[in-house]
């Protein structure tokens, strides 16, 4: 007989009492393996959708509205993309903010997998698997694409051409691309993916009119800036020598038609001879009563056609305009033209000159080339076919006016010193439509490519694989997320398994009695017991590991269907040796402590007290500690709830109910050895119970903490479950009174309110519109880590008594102007939700990031405050103005608070009709905030399912406890029976037993739940949650007492 | 030569000190054979487990040959039992998972024997035909009456061939004639091997056949 035989013959022969054990710890292992593989899946699943996104792309170069040559590609030894976003329509189906990729065959080879045979060619579409869901289609399908011509210029800036103008393509589909075929190509961190349709880059190219470019440039390789820099052409800044031949001159020029400050201040240094020329257009010139409408102004210096000592206040008028406005030298002219106000609106504004001289038209007076190519003008035919992009009233323009134009097209009426027109015109993208110079000195191209930097041009390097990289760590652990779920689980599977271990080692007293009597070490008793313990666990732990697969793999299939598009299927299931080997070890390590915990008492035990006791736990002196821990406790919690505020809520609330928890089961020890120890219980069922819940006090505390702590963590968060309502109509709400939440695919660019946007029809009630900024979505829906939320810029004085804003910092007053004072040059205060600055940035209010702004230089975003649960979830708010000082290059709105005249269902047609052009998404402020407020709720439900497990498994074990208090007791039973005791007397000691375990253990639980979470709950919600918390103890309630009536009846039949 | 002097014993229970032992003393020399008697309750158990270093007294000493059982560490009270002392309980106590054999070799389990196993399992066997329970090696406990447990018991007691047998209510759960037996083998085991016997029982035919009857009243031993 050897310790290891005796080992297999104590598995063997208790093998029925250790299946209990067996069955808890597969539970326990089954649970927190499945929490660790279910991380592991979404951080793999993360990291493939993040490599399938951006495929063997190393690194971009993104332009955005800026375009660069394909040559530039061709020298970089990477694909050009241009990349822009259309509205896709398939007969009756729809889908918005498509990515629309005009590519060539060199895309192809960046993708991971095999790839796609041949470029689209002609009128075919190549599409991926998301839009050919969305809109029901396969190869074959006819599709249509609009949108709308981007413009060489921001639609944003004034004289920037029509923005209405939009563009269809007609072709069919030739292929649906897989997900490793770029099917998922996105620079957007986020986990679902884009709607993409890709079709010939020549074709795309020639149907914006922008042959030969583009506007994205992948790169497998990383691209150098020194290499990019020394790559770049003229035309790849958009800059071109204009031949000047009646001055016998050149202009610098550039196809976006104001020269950005940057790349004028660097040509000016190259150029030192170089003189600047701003030409704009006047609505009105104005001066005896007389006026001329729409002509154009030039700014010039130093031209030999003005005199030389010509004053900023001063005008010259070619004489076809003094004749016009019959004028003289010494005459007041005023000029009317617009410029760019808040909500990017034109204002008309106006100045005054006064005649300085008449000069003929004639030479360098009549050269049309003083008007740059200001897109819906200069191509024009007559005056009467001008779209600039301005609104023009074209009945004011005379017969003259016509033959003008027929004459001279765009040639100056009117000039003024340079200096004046940048006063008057300058805007955010340049003071310049031109750098005039005598003659070009080609020797100086070179060192003006050399000073200038692509950042210049707007254009900007991204390591997209460095970024796809990190955006693929999700900012939520799921693995922390789950197991924090499945903590009380896991913890009642633990508890479940170390106490059917102790009933083992209760059972076995008389056996460890006697091998102590024999001479056997109590140490080595110890660890038989133990090495037995050990055994048992392993073998439940592994087939907790084979469980967990299968568990892990449902939990998958259910977080899909919150953050995949098409129900679920999303991820893909993972483990990884550290979490199976780690999540293994811990859990047995962890039940094998709480074992060796439950026994360490019995393993002290004398072997003659054993062989007394049997089955009974002996306690033999009343001293104990539970009073102090339970004051101290006290103590505690009535801090924590006191120091919740500078604690945060959750912190407070966790210590606080924690420590109001083990107050109650120290009390309740307390109880039992004072009972114990002063039996002075009447002999009735009551007080016979009562005695009898002391005899096995480890017992009864393992089954009545298990209640506690179940019904405390269910009933707590239960407490944070969200409901939605009507709440969105309070200014002050979420929704800061807003009904409608819309975006579009292609942007608005002016107005606000509901008279002053150009939309297709009027919308039903104002519109708050916002640029939508560079960034990523940082809201609960994507699982990707996003270092820089998206930036939302609207006028922020229209958002004063609106929505709730929480707290703020650097501020006296809580106000939404506080940001529109800038806190230092390169700084702009953003207010965020509350949720995605703590869960998804995990940042502080004060903390800065850092953005890249439109001229390359880096720009901070300061957390100047928080707002409360709102519907910019995920998002940074800014003021337009200060956001635009660095972004202007921003084009539009794309984003619209709307409000509603009432009639919801209505209003979201209108609105929808108002804005169907621009391939608006309409859904409702509640909807959104309902939609966030869901996977809050997922949480909660899934921790309701987890911790509910563990509420029925504490329940079990009272169930369980029940009947083994009743196996050891038969004797004592049929004692009483033999007694003549009658069966009801003996059944109701057996229910008033198992009703104190319940009584106590519901009552600690709800008690600590209830102080602890009442001071951070929403006045609004009270009732409801109180009515839900009701619900849930009364449930936990009878959980509890079937368990133990069916450990009675188990007993009874047998 | 088991000495006893001044022992007393008491427990704390709820409410109140009981003194189980009052100023006991005891000698018996080696070799010798005794019985101690005594109503329910007087302490016989208690005085048994203090004699086995299963229990420590509250005060006075145990001397056993050289040794101060009183004073022993948990662990070499264990070895003392474990090396120099056989024990028989009335419940028999054996071990349900293990045969006939197994539960005799049980006191091997304490690893420090340095006797080849291939010897005590031999010695084992010998010990169980001397019991007459030849034909039972390979039984489980519950397939043995209650007079084959106790003699299993009997022979668990002997295989570390102890100088000092303590028997608690050895035959309580026989009939006479089993009783006899047992008491047969045990002061044949005395006879042949010399060991110092001290049997508890309630039972005045096995009390009278020991060479001397002690009765344990008001904590203390009388000459009955």
């Amino acid at each position: 007989m050897t310790s290891l035989a005796f080992i297999r013959r104590g598995l063997t022969h208790y093998r029925g009492s250790y299946l209990g054990v067996l069955a808890g710890a597969a539970l326990g292992a089954m649970v927190l393996l499945g929490a660790l593989f279910a991380g592991d899946s979404v951080k793999a699943t993360l990291r493939t959708l993040a490599e399938q996104r951006i495929g063997w792309v190393e690194s971009v170069l993104v332009g955005g509205e800026n375009f660069v040559t394909r040559d530039l590609a061709d020298r970089l030894d990477a694909a050009p993309v241009l990349q822009l976003q259309a509205q896709v329509n398939a007969g009756q189906a729809s889908a918005g903010q498509v990515d629309l990729l005009g590519i060539d065959h060199r895309f192809w080879s960046l993708g991971p997998g095999k790839p796609a045979t041949t470029a689209p060619e002609g009128d075919a579409f190549k599409i991926n698997s998301t839009l050919a869901r969305q809109l029901d289609v396969g190869t074959g399908d006819s599709l249509v694409v609009r949108l709308r011509k981007p413009s060489l210029l921001s639609s944003d800036a004034p004289l920037s051409g029509d923005t209405e103008e939009l563009i269809t393509l007609r072709g069919t589909v030739s292929d649906i691309l897989a997900d490793d075929q770029m099917g998922r190509f996105s620079l957007r961190s986020s986990q679902l993916p884009t709607p993409l349709l890709c079709l010939p880059i020549d074709r795309l190219a020639e149907a914006i009119e922008h042959p030969g470019k583009a506007n994205l440039i992948l790169s497998a390789k990383p691209i150098d800036p020194e290499k990019l820099r020394a790559s770049m052409t003229l035309a790849d800044y958009g800059l071109h020598f204009e031949p000047i031949p009646l001055a016998d001159a050149v202009e610098l020029r550039i196809d976006n038609i104001f020269l950005p400050t940057a790349i004028e201040t660097k040509a000016r240094q190259v150029f030192p001879d170089a003189r600047p020329v701003l030409t704009y257009l006047a609505n009105t010139i104005a001066a005896n009563g007389r006026e001329t409408p729409y002509s154009m102004v030039a700014g010039i210096d130093a031209s030999p056609i003005l005199p030389t000592d010509l004053e900023d206040g001063e005008i010259v008028l070619n004489s076809w305009e003094a004749e016009d406005l019959a004028t003289k030298p010494g005459d007041d002219v005023t000029l009317t033209y617009y410029v760019l106000g808040r909500n990017n609106r034109l204002d008309e504004e106006s100045a005054t000159f006064t005649v300085r001289s008449i000069i003929p038209l004639e030479g360098l007076a009549a050269d049309r080339k003083w008007m740059p190519d200001f897109p819906g003008i200069a191509e024009a035919e007559s005056n009467a076919d001008w779209s600039p992009g301005l609104p023009l009233d074209l009945t004011r323009i005379r017969e003259k006016d016509e033959t003008y134009w027929d004459d001279h097209k765009g040639t100056p009426k009117a000039f003024i010193t340079h200096r004046a027109a940048a006063d008057l015109w300058r805007n955010r993208w340049g003071s310049a439509t031109g750098l005039r110079m005598a003659r070009l000195d080609s020797s100086r191209i070179d060192p003006l490519l050399d000073i200038l930097k692509p950042t210049d041009a707007g254009l900007a390097i991204r390591d997209v694989r460095s970024q796809a990289a990190s955006s693929a760590d999700s900012p939520t652990d799921f693995a922390g997320l789950f197991l924090g779920m499945s903590f009380f689980l896991i913890l009642a599977a633990v508890g479940l398994t170390a106490m059917l271990f102790r009933f083992n080692v209760d059972q076995r007293n008389h056996e460890s009695g006697l091998l102590a009597a024999l001479g056997i070490p109590a140490k080595r008793i110890l660890r038989w017991r133990l090495t037995e313990g050990f055994v048992v666990v392993a073998l439940g732990s592994i087939i907790g590991l084979l469980l967990a697969v299968a568990y892990t793999r449902g939990l998958l299939a259910f977080l899909g269907t919150i953050w995949s598009t098409d129900g679920g299927g999303l991820f893909r299931f993972h483990m990884s040796p550290a979490s199976t080997i780690g999540g293994l070890a811990g859990f047995m390590m962890l039940v094998m402590l709480t074992i060796r915990f439950v026994t360490r008492r019995q393993a002290r035990r004398g072997a003659g007290i054993r062989l007394e006791s049997g089955t009974e736990e002996v306690i033999r002196s009343r001293k104990t500690k539970a009073p102090w821990v339970a004051a101290i406790s006290l103590l505690v919690g009535a801090g924590a709830l006191v120091a919740s505020k500078a604690m945060g809520p959750q912190g407070g609330f966790f210590l606080a109910g924690s420590a109001f928890l083990v107050a109650g089961l120290a009390a309740f020890v307390w109880r039992l050895r004072r009972r114990q120890f002063l039996p002075e219980e009447a002999i009735d069922p009551s007080g016979l119970a009562a005695i009898n819940t002391t005899r096995r006090p480890t017992r009864s505390l393992v089954v009545t903490a298990s209640l506690a702590a179940g019904v405390f963590l269910v009933v707590s968060v239960a407490a944070f479950q969200k409901h939605g309502g009507d709440e969105w109509k309070n200014k002050s709400s979420g929704a800061g009174g807003f009904a409608f939440w819309i975006e579009t695919t292609s942007p608005v660019h002016r107005g606000s309110g509901k008279e002053g946007l150009e939309l297709q029809a009027d919308p039903p009630a104002d519109l708050l519109p916002f640029r939508i900024g560079t960034g990523d979505d940082a809201s609960c829906f994507n699982l990707n880590a996003v270092s820089r939320p998206r930036l939302l810029a609207t006028d922020v004085s229209l958002l004063e008594g609106r929505f709730t804003i929480r707290s703020t910092m650097f501020y006296q007053e809580i106000s939404w102007s506080n940001l529109t004072l800038p806190l230092s040059e390169r700084e702009i205060p953003a207010f965020i939700d509350e949720t995605t600055l703590r869960w998804v940035l995990k940042r502080n209010l004060g903390d800065r990031i850092t953005y890249l702004d439109d001229f390359g230089n880096e720009v901070r975003i300061v957390i100047a405050g928080t707002l409360a649960d709102s519907v910019f979830q995920g998002s940074f708010v800014v003021d337009e103005q200060v956001f635009l000082k660095h972004f202007p290059e921003s084009g539009g709105y794309r984003l619209f608070l709307g409000e509603t005249t009432g009639l919801i269902n209505s209003d979201r047609q209108k609105y929808q009709q108002a804005f169907t052009d621009l391939g608006a998404s309409v859904t409702t402020t509640s909807e959104r905030l309902a939609a966030f407020h869901s996977v809050e709720n997922t949480y909660i439900s899934i921790f309701h399912v987890l911790g509910g497990l563990g509420v029925v498994l504490g329940a079990a074990g009272l169930g369980l406890l029940t009947a083994r208090n009743l196996a050891e007791r038969r004797d004592e039973f049929a004692l009483l029976r033999t007694l003549g005791i009658p069966g009801r007397i003996r059944r109701a000691i057996i229910l008033s037993e198992s009703l104190r375990y319940i009584l106590w253990g519901l009552g600690t639980g709800l008690l600590s739940a209830i102080i602890s979470i009442l001071p951070n709950l929403p006045e609004t919600n009270r009732t409801l949650t109180f009515a839900w918390v009701a619900t849930l103890a009364l449930v936990i309630a009878v959980n509890a007492i079937f368990w133990a009536w069916l450990g009675y009846r188990h007993l009874a039949q047998s | 030569m088991i000495t006893a002097t001044h022992l007393t014993k008491s427990y704390e229970t709820p409410g109140e000190t009981v003194e189980v032992l009052r100023d006991l003393s005891l000698e018996l020399t080696d070799g010798a054979t005794a019985a101690i008697v005594g109503p329910s309750g007087c302490g016989k158990t208690t005085l048994l487990n203090l004699l086995g270093a299963l229990d420590r007294p509250t005060s006075g000493s145990i001397r056993i040959d050289d040794l101060d059982i009183a004073q022993l560490s948990e662990a070499d009270a264990a070895a003392f039992r474990n090396h120099r002392l056989g024990f028989v309980f009335q419940q028999h106590h054996l071990l349900p998972q293990l045969n006939v054999l197994e539960n005799v070799l049980v006191p091997r389990l304490s690893g420090d024997w340095d006797e080849p196993a291939a010897a005590t399992q031999e010695r084992a066997t010998e010990l169980l035909v001397k019991v007459g329970l030849q034909d039972r090696l390979h039984h489980l406990p519950w397939q043995l009456s209650g007079g084959e447990k106790l003699r299993t018991a009997v022979a668990r007691a002997l295989i570390n061939q102890p100088k000092l047998i303590l028997a608690d209510e050895p035959t309580g759960s026989l009939d006479p004639a089993s009783t006899d037996q047992v008491a047969d083998l045990l002061l044949e085991l005395n006879r042949d091997q010399g060991v110092t016997l001290l049997v508890v029982t309630h039972n005045h035919v096995l009390a009278e056949r020991m060479s001397q009857t002690l009765e344990l009243r008001q904590g203390k031993l009388w000459s009955a």
